[in-house]
């Protein structure tokens, strides 16, 4: 066996498993708050097969916030993009309801940018406390 | 110290592949210190809330044990038991996972914990002071149950952390290191390389410029 086997061996096995891990928690498909409200379990199906739970308080929370047809468009668990390198993460969104939940938590004034709703590091601590199963963190890559 | 990558064959393909080896370990690298501070980030949030349950869930328990005690104290302990035998409470725990950054975490939600009441059987011969030290019963239950669920939480998150933590390391100071150790060696040989081959032309060159000296 030729000696430069094991780094090559090493990155490559480590790449597959940790791909596995970082995309494990991305849905297979997303659900709309609506429909999530109707189910006994809401629950969404993961990559890797697993359930992704949701807790009936923080969906109840969100609509409560939230108009009917604002129910209906918001798709759940909210995506939440990591990049490296960056300070800030980014949602993506189609209209405006992921702003006016990001809004109502954080206080302060949300905007959504060509799609992309970008909060600060320390900002997602608070999101996070408050959605804790219905946003979800994606892992990117930064193009070089 | 980085040990050097032994590379058998100290050719250009392989300077390129290791090349390549090299950005993606780097790029992994990024990701995996972006995971790692997400986690940490997610640990401390829950020991943060950790620590606030526990201390809410101290103050609940002396409020319970304080109106049984007034309880016991009104009823008297052989009645008290004995209304507490035949006493039940019907209660639903929905168990379920969740996902974070790769680690999966149960939770736990009590279902309907606001209609959650226990039923007493005699209403006759128990007083208010049992009602109220079953409330706060039911209250201390539902906060060991959210206790449950962060204390698992912080375990599960504490051994991704670790491993996450060790994959770290071994990026950061065996391999992204190794590989770059092995780049510079090979870059180092092919100049060596070169130059040999420039010094070997030159004196060839001279070698036929003395032929063609001698010639004439």
């Amino acid at each position: 066996m030729p000696t430069d086997q094991f780094p090559d061996g090493f990155v490559a096995g480590y790449l597959k498993d940790e791909f596995k891990a970082l995309n494990a928690q991305i849905p297979r498909k997303r659900k709309s708050l609506t429909e999530l409200l109707k189910e006994e379990h809401p629950h969404v199906v993961c990559n890797d097969g697993s359930a992704h739970f949701f807790k009936k308080k923080e969906l109840e929370y969100l609509s409560q916030m939230l108009y009917e047809n604002e129910q209906t468009s918001l798709l759940l668990p909210i995506i939440i993009e990591i990049t490296s390198d960056q300070g800030w993460v980014t949602v993506r969104s189609k209209g405006e309801t992921e702003a006016k939940i990001f809004s109502k938590i954080l206080d302060m004034n949300v905007v959504c940018k060509d799609g992309l709703i970008t909060i600060f590091r320390p900002q997602l601590n608070i999101v996070r406390k408050v959605l804790k199963t219905t946003t979800q963190y994606v892992f990117l890559f930064k193009n070089p | 110290m980085a040990k050097k990558i032994q590379v058998t064959r100290p050719t250009k393909i392989e300077l390129a592949r290791l090349k390549h080896r090299l950005k993606l370990a780097t790029r992994i690298h990024k990701i995996v210190k972006d995971r790692l501070s997400i986690l940490i980030m997610e640990l401390l949030q829950t020991v943060r809330e950790c620590a606030s349950v526990k201390d809410r869930l101290l103050t609940e328990f002396s409020e319970a044990y304080r109106s049984l005690s007034i309880t016991a104290g009104y009823h008297g302990y052989v009645s008290l038991k004995k209304e507490l035998l035949v006493s039940e409470m019907a209660f639903k725990v929905n168990a379920g996972t969740r996902n974070v950054a790769g680690v999966r975490i149960p939770f736990f939600e009590i279902e309907k914990a606001d209609e959650m009441k226990a039923e007493t059987k005699n209403m006759a011969d128990t007083s208010s002071f049992l009602d109220h030290s079953t409330e706060l019963s039911q209250k201390c239950l539902k906060t060991i149950i959210e206790l449950a669920e962060l204390q698992k939480s912080l375990e599960l998150l504490g051994m991704e952390i670790n491993k996450v933590k060790r994959i770290n390391n071994a990026l950061e100071h065996v391999v992204v290191p190794g590989l770059d150790m092995t780049i510079k060696y090979l870059t180092m040989k092919f100049e060596e390389r070169d130059r040999e081959e420039a010094a070997r032309l030159k004196h060839v060159k001279l070698l036929i410029e003395q032929r063609e000296a001698y010639a004439y």
